[in-house]
């Protein structure tokens, strides 16, 4: 029972990361209408130059946060245009070919962070980063001041999220734009800004997710954002894409649910079986569980 | 012939198959990944057939092929009408299972893979000859059929797929029997090429089995061009050649290269380069030569 919590407790850290990317995700393709596959490894990215300023710096946490924050709202700004400009080409809204985008900047920001960075090792965050000592230890069960930390910070930033998107006028401007682009357009939303805005909130959220996932694992590899890519679209498909409630949701079941399997069955297996779990409810229902909001 | 020759040319032509395999379902749309994970599985399996069951090349090479076909088959029942986030993320997650499963299973070598594949017709030259000639082959045969399928009434429909499942469905077009057949015939061609790919280095490792390989695949049809198979044909071996030609420390980079030829195309040339307009304009021209109708009129005339 013991593991079983720990677990649990375990997950509901992960969960939130898995929340979190799941909505910056959903974030572009309700508003901007891309399907950011590369958004993971913006993310692992902002991981890398947190912990390359750490390295510099002799590990001044404000300052790794600010440019981990700061890279990861500049590469996704940077890739802005570029999507625009492929759905230009394409005369219309194309979610496959900005897929196909996304996963070519995929390709680009693994081979740099595998070749440009620690010679292609994996890197390792200070133990600071991850808050030290476990806050509470009950036998097995243990809190440690990441895991506390990731959770705390998800809550606040998916609620100001949600506050954001139903509470203030940007957020009904996102809204209008992801239920009808050109409703929103003749009652003179502008879009490109919005778009733009777009994409620096979940350049905010990624940096923020850099970071707690820097906190919470403590260590990171070029190879990390294709996993985490395959499960935020999986979870994001599994929820319905754009669905952020059901993003929300499944998310936070996702990772108490990988972290009970891997309290029980050792750490290559505990993967797999999470995601033959996500491949049979794709199969069942590619439109997922809560329904499309596309 | 000399190693690097034979290695240049089989493995072109395993980018070239692989390349069709996904040219093939991408016609409606569907980005096919599972062919990479399908590689995998044949080509494990048949060469655990020939090491540790001892049977021959050929029922080994069929076998690949039949494997390749039940799981496309398979997959397909649930994913041919799919859209095209959810048939990628289907592939993603089998490449993913698949190399998990094989990393945990000492039959097939675990991470350390599968060594010592026996030469085909016993000398190495009789060997790299018989799987030039296999591979050359099937490049003929695969490419004759999908030609073929360009230019028929199922080719035009996957087009109009491509462009709107809705209205092509309107038309009496059944989506999902087009998408199961193109996504099993995809398949059965990577299973055929796993196999193949295991006979050229003589060994399996999951270190080729990555998503590496997919944006290779992905970069020669976006590249070359997805609207006709010739863009695959002239992509892959100039892909895959010139990056030799390269000094090792520019080789290295060689994804980074790829990521970025494939956003520049997609920006400026969204269809790639060889595109069916051009390749009516070559036809044209030809048969212009010859004194013939052009084929640009030929479908008009059809419909």
């Amino acid at each position: 029972m013991e593991v079983f919590i720990a677990q649990v407790i375990n997950g509901i850290s992960l969960g939130s990361i898995y929340v979190l990317l799941v909505t910056g995700f959903n974030l572009l393709l309700l508003v901007a209408m891309i399907i950011h596959f590369a958004y993971p490894q913006v993310v692992v990215f902002s991981m890398y130059i947190i912990w390359l300023v750490l390295e510099v710096t002799g590990n001044n946490l404000i300052l790794g946060a600010l440019a981990g924050v700061t890279s990861s709202i500049l590469l996704n700004l940077i890739s802005a245009p570029l999507f625009q400009k492929v759905m230009e080409k394409r005369g219309e809204v194309d979610i496959n070919s900005t897929m196909v985008m996304s996963m070519g900047i995929g390709m680009i920001i693994t081979d740099v962070l595998s070749h440009g960075f620690n010679k292609g090792h994996p890197i390792a965050f200070p133990d600071t980063l991850a808050g030290g000592e476990a806050i509470l230890r009950v036998g097995l069960i243990s809190i440690l001041p990441g895991q506390v930390s990731a959770f705390v910070v998800g809550v606040i930033a998916v609620s100001g999220f949600f506050l954001l998107l139903y509470k203030t006028r940007p957020g009904r401007a996102f809204r209008a734009i992801a239920e009808d682009p050109n409703g929103a357009r003749l009652v003179g939303i502008p879009l490109l800004k919005t778009g733009l805005q777009s994409y620096a909130l979940s350049g905010l959220l990624g940096g923020l997710i850099a970071l707690l996932l820097a906190a919470l694992i403590g260590s990171a590899s070029s190879g990390l954002g294709e996993q985490v890519a395959l499960k935020v679209i999986a979870v994001s498909i599994i929820a319905g894409l754009g669905n952020l409630v059901g993003g929300l949701v499944v998310g936070l079941s996702l990772g108490i649910l990988e972290a009970i399997v891997q309290g029980y069955i050792s750490g290559t297996w505990s993967n797999a079986i999470a995601f033959v779990i996500m491949l049979l409810v794709i199969l069942a229902k590619p439109t997922g569980l809560f329904g499309l909001k596309l | 012939m000399s190693l690097p020759l034979y290695y240049f040319l089989a493995i072109t032509a395993v980018n070239i198959l692989m390349s069709w395999a996904l040219y093939v379902p991408y016609r409606m749309a569907h980005l096919h990944f599972l062919i990479v994970a399908n590689m995998a599985i044949s080509g494990y399996t048949a060469a655990y057939m020939v090491l540790s069951l001892h049977l021959p090349f050929g029922l080994a090479l069929l076998a690949g092929f039949v494997l390749g076909a039940v799981i496309g088959f398979a997959v397909a029942l649930f994913i041919g009408d799919a859209p095209t986030f959810a048939v990628v993320i289907v592939g993603f997650t089998f490449i993913y299972i698949t190399r998990t499963v094989i990393e945990n299973t000492e039959a097939v070598g675990g991470t350390m893979g599968l060594f010592g594949l026996p030469n085909i017709g016993g000398s190495p030259s009789v060997h790299r000859w018989t799987i030039l000639a296999i591979l050359y082959g099937l490049v003929a045969l695969v490419g004759f059929l999908i030609h073929r399928f360009d230019h028929s009434q199922l080719g035009r429909a996957a087009s109009a797929a491509f462009i709107d499942k809705d209205l092509t469905t309107s038309l009496g077009i059944d989506i999902k029997k087009m998408g199961i057949l193109l996504q099993t015939f995809s398949c059965t061609l990577a299973g055929g090429c796993g196999v193949l790919y295991g006979f050229i280095y003589k060994s399996f490792h999951l270190d080729y089995f990555t998503f590496h390989v997919v944006g290779i695949l992905m970069t020669v049809i976006f590249v070359g061009g997805y609207t006709t198979l010739w863009g695959t044909l002239l992509a892959a071996p100039v892909l895959y050649g010139v990056p030799l030609l390269f000094p090792p420390e520019v080789a290295s980079w060689r994804i980074v290269i790829y990521g970025a030829l494939l956003i520049i195309v997609l920006v400026l040339k969204p269809e790639g380069f060889i595109t069916t307009r051009f390749v009516y304009g070559i036809e044209s021209f030809l048969s212009r030569k010859r004194g013939k109708r052009t084929p640009l009129t030929k479908p008009q005339e059809d419909v």
